[in-house]
């Protein structure tokens, strides 16, 4: 399933923190060889500070009690710089750690910088000196560490740029400790700024859209409603357009997204088009499989797709996200996929038809012929399906649903109302201005 | 003056063994006639009986008679051209003729007298002078034209007699004092202050050099120039004598004599390419060949005309050498932007500081390439002279490469872009087979080009003041990569990084160009989504917008050869719509029938043609147009033939429908429009097979590369359609359908049929369901009542009053919420009128004001929108969800304002509906 594996188009998008998920969850799926694995993930480590990490892996990698003597170079190295650095920050955290003098702080930026400057002596430097602090914090793999610094420092930045990066940072911070909600607000916050914000280049703008939509992953299939907020995000125009540019990838989350989600139906459509213009550029089984069963209405190639959907599912990072239940593990996600899918396929299916057999439900659906039988009668009773079960003749029937006369009649008199009363305020309005005039 | 006539009429002979001083003179008029005239009487009055009694009588003038005849006659055609009356002039040039058999048989020689040549000569120049000056040959009056025409013929025809002799003359025209001289040589006398002594040293010099090697043609330098020239090197005979002083103020004095009346445009180039040959520093060097280059632009005045092959081979050589000069010695720079010191070439070898010298490269770049662009738009492409032609296209990309590698050696990315531009312009139009090409000529020419090179070597070395010897440092042959991509990609991209709007725009479009060539649809429509030309495109020069219809016209052919019929229509339809397509595609002039073009607006035209061998077919682009048309129209039409505001899909396509069927008797189809048109009746029908078979009889397809899978793709298409068509017209008459019939007659497979008419089912566009366990299909045909239908007609013309009511406020009131749709109409309107694309056709007060109009359309459109979302919106959206329309062509990279542009499409092909 290597083939649809979306790492290496995903990772240089995130953090090298970020990735390190990824490369956890490859290992456990065993897709790549564990040597390879350890390795990508020594070579990423490399440009971090998380130097005991990568000396464990090491070893493990090589079977050795050995290290490299340039990792233990570059470990004293590390721990210097933080000393040094914690100094340099030591006056404005010791600050910040006494609860009474945090007290003093008010809302005006301004007030705040004079006042630490007056009463503590604490000028830019310190602050920039907290800023390199919390950064090197983060690389070291002191998250929690890092976000509460970073945050300090968004209070008391004036830089716009560093504040950015600082709230990249604190986002980043969050996600790898898995505080959802906190990253969330992160999330939304970052996302108002890349909008709003006017960016030196398009480009650069065009950059910071698809980081953040690769970022939001992690919290989107993280949380309950991620899935409504990953289709509202993405679907956005100016999100669909980056995806669409630069990064067709994404369109795997989108549609799934799509497919578990039922309240979006609206959108779906639209999308539907876009998966049919971009399957040049990006198609794996699941935008396939969206491409089978609303654009060539071939259910047969959809069923085979489907099939494959849950093997991608199975092996994808964010996707296939276990949950480990009185030691049963299970893919939560994978389930609740199928079971849609098969809702899109027959849904579909009943549309066009108007006699079906029994036997061909059962085989389009992948169940056994008790378990469709009451699959479709719940969902006649549920009323999403206007059909009747003949079973003397195994078959189900449908009713046509003609559009009615009247209605029709009624649909296309609707609008002259409203249309005809804005005419005539129209009219009053202008000869008012006539009679004022 | 009279020993001049002497020794003119005296044969070549004569000449050669006489050093003609005055005392000769004296001797050959009083020896020489007596002695000729008694051996030409004799002759004379052998072949001649009639005239015998006056030559007897005035024997010794026989020959004088003659040749004062064809003086007078030159003298005549002198004044005829003077008032540039070509009748007269075709008369005295028959005149000319015939006296000229006389005083050959009164010489008894076969040499055609040099008064005789020397009138050739002038009529020659007078006539290519007047060809090439169009202007004044459309002023002439008819008689004086057709004169001019049939001179132009009889000259040629005539001048092949004495060809060789001509040459030589204008090799050295001045061997003798001439009389229109004068005038020169007084300005030389003035100028130069060399004593007559001198003068008359150079005659009597050249006279011997040319008695030693008459024959020989290519006798170099010495011998092409005229005589200032010689005056010139004559002063440098001993160029270490020469100072950088000296050649400075010859230089200076050359320049300033530039554009002055009776300064010859050619003698210029020479005397300046002789100065650059013994100038003293390289830098004076660069200094003097810029000023060549220049004088060589000037050779041909007047936009139309184009510049001499030869000058312009010469001129690129020129190029070449100076960028020898500039990449041996980097420390010279040029530049125009600052004047630089009058003495600043003065610094020699030894100097290493920067020396700046005031010069383009680009511009000349860019001169040299639109020379090269006009003369193969003026050379007949159905002569051998065209393809001679085509093959400098090396030379230039040469000289191209060389500028461009140097100005970014230099750091100069911005004008390094511009040179790529013209790099990419000659390059996107070529398939891959024609690049090969090209390549393995260069190549193969490798061999003769060196031989050419080595000749050259010696020449040069020949010129003895040759002084600042360059070493030919940069490649004379182009080098190009395999493939022609990639040597686009690194163009391409040089120029998106450092090229101003107006390159950038261009290389794009040469970029989608290219793109689609190569069959990569979606790559070029995803660069031309991105890069929103199509919404500015209007905005840009005329030369943009042509090259913007290309790369639509190619894109559309790209899109029909990978399949994609609805991407192919929303391409090409836009250019048929106005029946313009040779003026939009600039490939020929179109003759419309109501409106006469003005000289101005035809000149113009003529001169933004592309040359031939860049044509699109237009054939083929009208054949793809059309059956894509067919296509989508036909079912379309059936499926809608009860609405009456159906929406149409090709305007263009239903009239030429509508007029084929109002045909009363219908021949064998002849062209393409006739076989599409057959094709299409039997669409109408179901009947696939025969639509297949009359449209795969049109012979364009011989054009296309992948001819067999396109076909192919052909075929399937029209099955598709076919069962569409069918399926729309007859559902009627069937209760029920099976999918085994459906497949055999339409031969497809199940899954296909299927397929379609799920589609169409969901679309609702057939009235129907599958009954899947006898696999065929139900219709169910609702009929409405009597009461119904008159309902549903009453509704529709309720709506219909509300819209005018709508139309009829806004026209009173202006503006408002509902304004939108009348907006757009007027867009459209405008759109129909200047013709779709063909906005510019107009020329100049035409263009501004399509431009006009297009912007107010515009933001009337955008507020329309902004105000009336809700309608407006919706009514995009509809469209867009249609799956056929032009929809497919929507949203890439900026969905929201590529509905814009969709929206704009569509607008115009509403026009025609509303």
């Amino acid at each position: 399933m290597a083939q649809y594996d979306l790492t290496p188009r995903i990772a240089p998008n995130l953090d090298r923190h970020l990735v390190f998920p990824l490369l956890e969850f490859l290992q456990e799926r065993q897709l790549y060889p564990d040597e390879e694995i350890l390795n990508s993930k020594i070579e990423l480590l490399s440009k971090t500070n998380m130097v005991d990490y990568a000396m464990d892996i090491h070893k493990s990698l090589y079977h050795t009690e050995d290290v490299p003597q340039d990792m233990v170079e570059r470990r004293a190295e590390v721990v210097a710089r933080l000393k040094s650095l914690e100094e340099a920050a030591l006056p404005l955290v010791t600050f910040l750690q006494n609860p009474n003098s945090v007290q003093e702080l008010r809302a005006d930026k301004h007030y705040n910088l004079q006042m630490l400057n007056d009463r503590y002596q604490i000028g830019p430097q310190q602050i920039e000196a907290l800023y390199q602090y919390a950064k090197f914090q983060f690389e070291c793999g002191n998250y929690s560490g890092a976000a509460d610094y970073l945050y300090q420092y968004r209070a008391l930045c004036t830089n716009s740029e560093r504040s950015l990066s600082a709230l990249w940072g604190k986002l980043a911070a969050e996600i790898l400790m898995q505080n959802w909600d906190a990253a969330l607000e992160e999330l939304n916050r970052l996302k108002e700024i890349i909008n709003s914000k006017n960016f030196a280049s398009p480009l650069n703008q065009l950059q910071s859209r698809i980081w953040l939509m690769h970022w939001t992953l992690f919290i989107f299939f993280n949380n309950d409603n991620g899935r409504t907020q990953i289709i509202d995000l993405f679907n956005e125009d100016k999100y669909l357009n980056t995806i669409q540019t630069s990064a067709p990838h994404l369109l795997r989350y989108l549609s799934t997204a799509f497919i578990v989600n039922k309240r979006r139906r609206t959108q779906f459509k639209e999308f539907i088009k876009v998966i049919q213009q971009e399957q040049h550029s990006y198609k794996d089984p699941i935008t396939e499989f969206l491409a089978c069963v609303f654009v060539n209405y071939d259910f047969d190639g959809a069923q085979k797709k489907m099939k494959e959907c849950e093997e991608v599912i199975l092996s994808d990072p964010f996707l296939g996200k276990r949950v480990e239940e009185r030691g049963i593990s299970t893919v939560p996600f994978r389930d609740e996929f199928l079971e849609n899918a098969r809702l899109f396929i027959f849904e579909t299916y009943c549309r066009i038809h108007r006699r079906i057999e029994m036997g061909v439900v059962v085989e389009k659906l992948n169940l056994d012929h008790e378990e469709a039988e009451r699959w479709v009668v719940s969902l006649i009773r549920g009323s999403k399906l206007d059909a009747k079960i003949d079973l003397d003749s195994g078959t189900i029937l449908m009713e046509p649903n003609h559009p009615n006369v009247y209605e029709q009649l009624i649909d296309h008199t609707k609008t002259l109302s409203g249309r005809t009363y804005k005419l005539v305020s129209q009219v009053m309005e202008h000869a008012q201005t006539l009679a004022t005039r | 003056m009279a020993s001049k006539f002497w020794t003119q009429g005296g044969s070549d002979t004569e000449e050669e063994s006489s050093d003609y001083d005055s005392e000769n003179d004296d001797l050959t008029q009083t020896d020489d006639p007596a002695q000729t005239a008694g051996n030409r009487y004799l002759t004379v009055n052998a072949s001649d009986s009639d005239d015998s009694d006056t030559q007897k009588r005035v024997v010794r003038s026989a020959k004088d008679k003659r040749f004062e005849e064809m003086l007078v006659t030159v003298d005549q055609m002198k004044n005829a051209m003077k008032i540039n009356d070509w009748v007269s002039l075709q008369e005295s040039f028959d005149k000319i003729n015939k006296q000229l058999e006389k005083v050959m048989r009164v010489m008894e020689s076969d040499k055609a007298p040099t008064v005789y040549i020397k009138a050739l000569v002038m009529l020659e120049d007078f006539l290519a002078e007047a060809m090439a000056n169009k202007d004044a040959k459309k002023k002439m009056s008819s008689s004086n034209a057709k004169a001019l025409n049939s001179m132009k013929q009889k000259l040629k025809k005539n001048n092949k007699q004495y060809e060789e002799v001509i040459n030589k003359y204008r090799e050295h025209p001045e061997s003798e004092e001439e009389a229109e001289d004068e005038e020169e040589e007084e300005e030389e006398t003035d100028d130069s202050e060399i004593e007559d002594p001198t003068k008359l040293d150079i005659s009597d010099q050249e006279g011997v050099s040319e008695a030693d090697e008459p024959d020989d043609q290519e006798s170099g330098w010495m011998r092409q120039m005229t005589k200032k020239d010689n005056l010139l090197a004559k002063q440098f005979r001993d160029p270490k004598a020469a100072t950088w002083e000296k050649v400075n103020k010859w230089f200076k004095e050359i320049v300033a004599a530039r554009g002055r009346k009776g300064t010859g445009r050619y003698e210029q180039v020479e005397q300046l390419a002789f100065l650059s040959q013994v100038a003293k520093t390289p830098a004076q060097k660069v200094e003097i060949l810029f000023s060549v280059i220049s004088a060589q632009f000037d050779v041909n005045p007047g936009l139309s005309g184009h510049m001499p092959v030869s000058v312009w081979k010469k001129c690129v050589q020129n190029m070449l050498v100076v960028l020898d000069i500039l990449m041996q010695y980097p420390n010279i720079l040029v530049n125009d932007s600052v004047e630089p010191d009058e003495n600043e070439s003065e610094k020699g070898l030894e100097y290493t500081g920067t020396i700046r010298i005031w010069g383009n490269l680009v511009a000349f770049i860019e001169r040299v390439d639109i020379e090269f662009f006009k003369s193969l738009q003026c050379i007949d492409p159905h002569t051998r002279e065209y393809v001679e032609r085509l093959r400098d296209e090396a030379l230039f990309l040469v000289l191209a490469q060389n500028v461009q590698d140097y100005l970014e050696q230099t750091g100069d990315f911005s004008a390094a872009s511009k040179v790529a531009l013209r790099r990419v312009e000659l390059i996107y139009y070529k398939p891959q087979e024609v690049y090969d090409a090209m390549r393995k000529f260069t190549e193969q020419s490798e061999d003769n080009g060196e031989e050419g090179e080595e000749s050259k070597v010696p020449e040069e070395g020949r010129a003895p003041t040759m002084f600042i010897v360059t070493p030919e440092l940069v490649p004379r042959r182009p080098t190009f990569p395999e493939n022609s991509r990639t040597l686009m990609d690194r163009l391409v991209s040089l120029i998106y990084k450092h090229g101003d709007e107006r390159t950038k725009a261009r290389a794009m479009l040469c970029d989608i160009y290219h793109h689609a060539l190569f069959d990569e649809f979606s790559t070029s429509r995803d660069l031309l989504l991105m890069s929103h030309l199509q919404e500015n495109v209007q905005l840009m020069d005329i030369s943009t917008q042509i090259l913007f219809n290309r790369a639509m016209a190619q894109l559309g052919l790209c899109a029909f050869r990978v399949g994609l019929i609805a991407e192919c229509h929303g391409c090409l339809s836009e250019l048929y719509s106005g029946g313009r397509v040779k003026e939009l595609l600039a490939q020929g002039i179109s003759q419309s029938r109501y409106h006469e073009k003005t000289l101005e607006q035809e000149r113009l035209e003529r001169r933004r043609q592309m040359p031939y061998h860049m044509y699109i077919n237009l054939e083929l682009l009208e054949a793809v147009h059309l059956i894509c048309a067919m296509l989508l129209e036909v079912p379309n039409m059936v499926a809608n033939t009860n609405d009456v505001k159906h929406k149409i899909i090709s305007k263009n396509f239903c009239r030429l429908l509508e007029i084929s069927e109002r045909q009363t008797f219908t021949g064998l189809p002849e062209n393409v429009r006739d076989h599409v048109m057959a094709a299409t009746r039997a669409l109408t029908k179901g009947d696939h097979e025969s639509a297949f078979n009359i449209i795969k009889s049109l012979d364009t397809w011989k054009l296309l590369k992948n001819k067999d899978s396109v076909l192919e793709m052909l075929r399937a298409n029209i099955k598709e359609e076919a069962l569409r068509t069918y399926l729309f017209t007859y559902s009627s008459s069937y209760d029920s359908l099976s999918l085994d019939e459906l497949t055999k007659m339409f031969d497809l497979s199940e899954v296909q049929v299927h397929s379609l008419v799920s589609k169409m089912m969901v679309n609702e566009e057939l009235h129907a369901s599958w009954d899947q366990p006898t696999r065929s299909i139900i219709f169910h045909e609702v009929e409405h009542t009597r009461l119904q239908a008159l309902a549903f007609q009453f509704t529709e013309k309720l709506s219909i009053l509300t819209d005018s009511n709508e139309r009829a406020i806004e026209a009173r009131i202006g503006g408002g919420g509902l304004e939108l749709p009348m907006r757009r109409r007027e867009n459209q309107d405008y759109a129909g009128a200047t013709g779709g694309a063909g906005r510019w056709a107009e020329g100049g007060t035409a263009f501004n004001q399509g431009r006009q109009g297009t912007s107010e359309g515009r933001s009337g459109y955008g507020g329309g929108r902004a105000s009336g979302m809700g309608q407006g919106g919706g009514y995009l959206r509809d469209r867009a969800g249609q799956a056929r329309g032009a929809g497919g062509y929507s949203s890439q990279v900026s969905r929201v304002s590529h509905m814009d542009g969709l929206g704009r499409m569509i607008s115009l092909n509403r026009g025609v509906r509303v």
